[in-house]
């Protein structure tokens, strides 16, 4: 429709970080399930200390029953995708149906999924309709104010995990340049001292290394 | 057709894919459930259709003229066609809507009239819905999704394409429209029509707004972006209640209306889209009076006849009610939505008895319907084809001029033997193809 309202504003924002959020987990649990297959089966123990979350989850099946399928646990992924799925539901004349259903496919498999016996096959599928999502929002929202903000939303996303689940400075130097470019596309207040705050931060392995918290803190604020 | 029902359960994937939906509040909590959809269509005859849409015109036209006439002049009233009580009792008249004439003097712009057809073929017409009818946007993307899944069904049968709906709402709101952008007003995603609301927003390719976007200054609406700056609104498709739309004017505690906006709207700034106070018209108590509406405002006899309805308010009504309740349908005219209506014949004598006395009391309160029987379509359960109770809820659209979509929502009971087919109750739905010859 072309005129944003601050509240489609925040939607979209949120979007962007909730399926993105939702997608980096599916990938990077996929880690974390090949080890509790045969090798430690509490090896998701690791991925709950990088995100902060507390050891509720008594076994390993627990956790894959639970962190992943229930939507009554807040930190969930279904309940990442339900959240996306609140902000996407919205934005329908923005988004069209054509992508919004995309998000509805992700939650819909995911859903579905919650019997099966091969969890990571649901992810992958999950995966696959979120990059569906993305491939289908670049080509179908008209829009440009509006693809912007949803992949502002998303690199900080991306971002925020890339650091907390150690990822390698490389990837995280790459995605920093992403969320600059998009920051550099929409006009906040205070965006420029902190898209170059964050390129000091990220300017070399040791300096990033030196300031994970630093950074994780800037990109609570940047999009505010 | 064998090809569209064999694809019945991929379409049912599309619509849920889609998010065709609505919610439905139950132990107050909001559920979202799927609308479910029988691939089998009703159809309607080229020469059916042209009656109906003659009848529908005509009605909807003399509904718009009585609905000018009660918000000035009533000489409906005057003359003594409309009792002076119906007018004052009905909870859909609005004194705040007095004196008011909305853009191009129409008031139902977007009219949902539910019909039925008995054994014998005719049309009933079962009421009238003025206010805020949903339902367009089912058979809508369904019918989208039926020629994805079987277009050989539509090379095969000279179907007339229903997918204009968004292109005639569009050209009826840039009809009526003050200078400015087109909103579909929404009461958020909680309402049970959501989808419907962010559906046509998208196909008509207007903002959906929920109040907080929207502001009224020098007696204009705003609708306000993420920097601040600020577009004229011209047209309000509003989708929640009169009685939410404005608090400065309606129900004080409104948190989902726009401050200002009936000023706005008094003083010819913005159209709104129903006009508010519809609810006169559409009024079960008032749907009696249709026909004799039909005869008054345009001298012609009515084409679509009602359902034979009794007034207990009259007296000679109120006696055959009171002899005849056993086997007849009993209407609260204060209820939708398939609540408040009572088939005498499925009451206890106890029940009956106390139905009685609450009609004598409250005479006003009800209207009393001979029950039609009215046709059963097949609909497919388990791969076999039942009989199902359905109505037809037909769409009419006034701005330049009147048109009925050809096409509807066809509702149908998923129960045997009942007669309600609301989507709140259970109900599913079908397509509604008009065929082209």
């Amino acid at each position: 429709m072309g005129i944003i309202s601050v509240e489609k504003s925040s939607r979209l924002i949120w979007l962007g970080r909730y399926t993105e959020r939702a997608f980096t987990i599916s990938r990077a649990l996929s880690r974390y399930f090949d080890e509790m297959i045969d090798h430690d089966e509490y090896a998701y123990r690791g991925f709950l200390d990088c995100l902060g979350l507390p050891y509720i989850y008594g076994s390993r099946d627990a956790f894959i029953r639970t962190y992943i399928f229930d939507e009554n646990d807040p930190n969930s992924l279904m309940s990442q995708l339900v959240r996306a799925m609140d902000n996407a539901i919205v934005m329908r004349e923005e988004l069209t149906s054509d992508t919004l259903c995309y998000v509805q496919m992700a939650l819909d498999t995911l859903k579905q999924g919650r019997e099966d016996s091969a969890p990571m096959l649901v992810l992958q599928q999950v995966v696959d309709d979120l990059f569906a999502f993305w491939g289908s929002a670049d080509d179908n929202v008209a829009n440009e104010d509006c693809r912007n903000l949803m992949k502002c939303g998303k690199y900080v996303e991306r971002l925020d995990l890339y650091v907390r689940l150690g990822y390698p400075y490389r990837e995280v130097e790459k995605e920093t340049h992403k969320l600059l470019n998009r920051l550099n596309k929409v006009r906040f207040a205070h965006r420029e001292q902190d898209a170059q705050k964050l390129l000091e931060l990220t300017a070399d392995e040791a300096t990033y290394k030196a300031n994970k918290q630093r950074i994780m803190t800037l990109l609570c604020t940047v999009l505010s | 057709m064998r090809d569209l029902i064999a694809h019945a359960d991929s379409i049912n994937h599309l619509l849920s894919r889609y998010g065709v939906k609505f919610g439905i509040y139950k132990n107050n909590t909001f559920h979202e459930q799927l609308f479910p959809f029988d691939a089998l269509p009703r159809i309607i005859t080229h020469d059916e259709f042209v009656q109906l849409d003659k009848g529908l015109r005509q009605r909807v036209d003399a509904l718009n003229m009585f609905l000018a006439d009660i918000y000035h002049e009533k000489k409906i009233v005057r003359d003594g066609v409309l009792p002076t009580e119906f007018l004052y009792a009905s909870k859909g008249y609005l004194p705040e809507c007095e004196g008011i004439m909305p853009p191009a003097g129409i008031y139902s712009h977007i009219s949902g009239i539910d019909l039925v057809q008995a054994k014998d073929k005719s049309w009933y017409i079962l009421e009238d819905n003025l206010r805020i009818p949903s339902g367009a946007s089912y058979p809508l993307i369904a019918r989208e999704l039926c020629r994805r899944a079987s277009p050989q069904t539509f090379r095969q049968n000279d179907i007339v394409d229903n997918r204009n709906y968004a292109d005639m709402l569009r050209d009826m709101m840039d009809y009526v429209s003050a200078p400015g952008m087109r909103v579909i007003l929404t009461p958020g995603r909680y309402n049970a029509a959501y989808f419907e609301h962010s559906y046509l927003a998208e196909r008509t390719d207007s903002a959906l707004a929920s109040n907080a976007d929207l502001y009224v200054e020098d007696n204009k609406v705003y609708y306000r972006d993420y920097l601040g700056q600020a577009q004229r609104v011209g047209v309000i498709y509003r989708r929640l209640s009169d009685e939410y739309l404005d608090p400065l004017t309606f129900l004080p505690e409104s948190l989902i209306g726009v401050p200002g906006l009936m000023n706005a709207y008094r003083a010819g700034n913005v159209a709104i889209v129903n006009a508010p106070g519809n609810g006169v018209a559409d009024d079960k108590g008032i749907y009696y009076f249709v026909p004799k509406m039909i005869k008054y405002y345009l001298g012609e006899e009515p084409i679509l006849h009602n359902a034979p309805t009794y007034l207990p308010f009259y007296e000679e009504d109120y006696k055959y009610v009171m002899e005849n309740l056993h086997k007849l349908v009993v209407k609260d005219v204060s209820e939708a939505g398939g609540y408040g209506v009572v088939f005498g014949s499925n009451l206890t004598s106890e029940k009956l008895e106390a139905l009685r006395e609450t009609i004598k009391r409250e005479p006003r309160r009800f209207i009393a319907q001979e029950v039609i029987d009215f046709i059963d379509l097949p609909i497919m359960e388990d791969g076999q084809q039942v009989p199902r109770k359905a109505d037809l809820r037909a769409f009419v659209l006034s701005g330049r001029e009147t048109r009925v979509w050809p096409s509807g929502l066809t509702r149908f009971s998923r129960q045997p033997d009942s007669f309600v087919v609301n989507s709140s109750q259970g109900g599913g739905f079908k397509d509604t193809w008009v065929l082209s010859r």
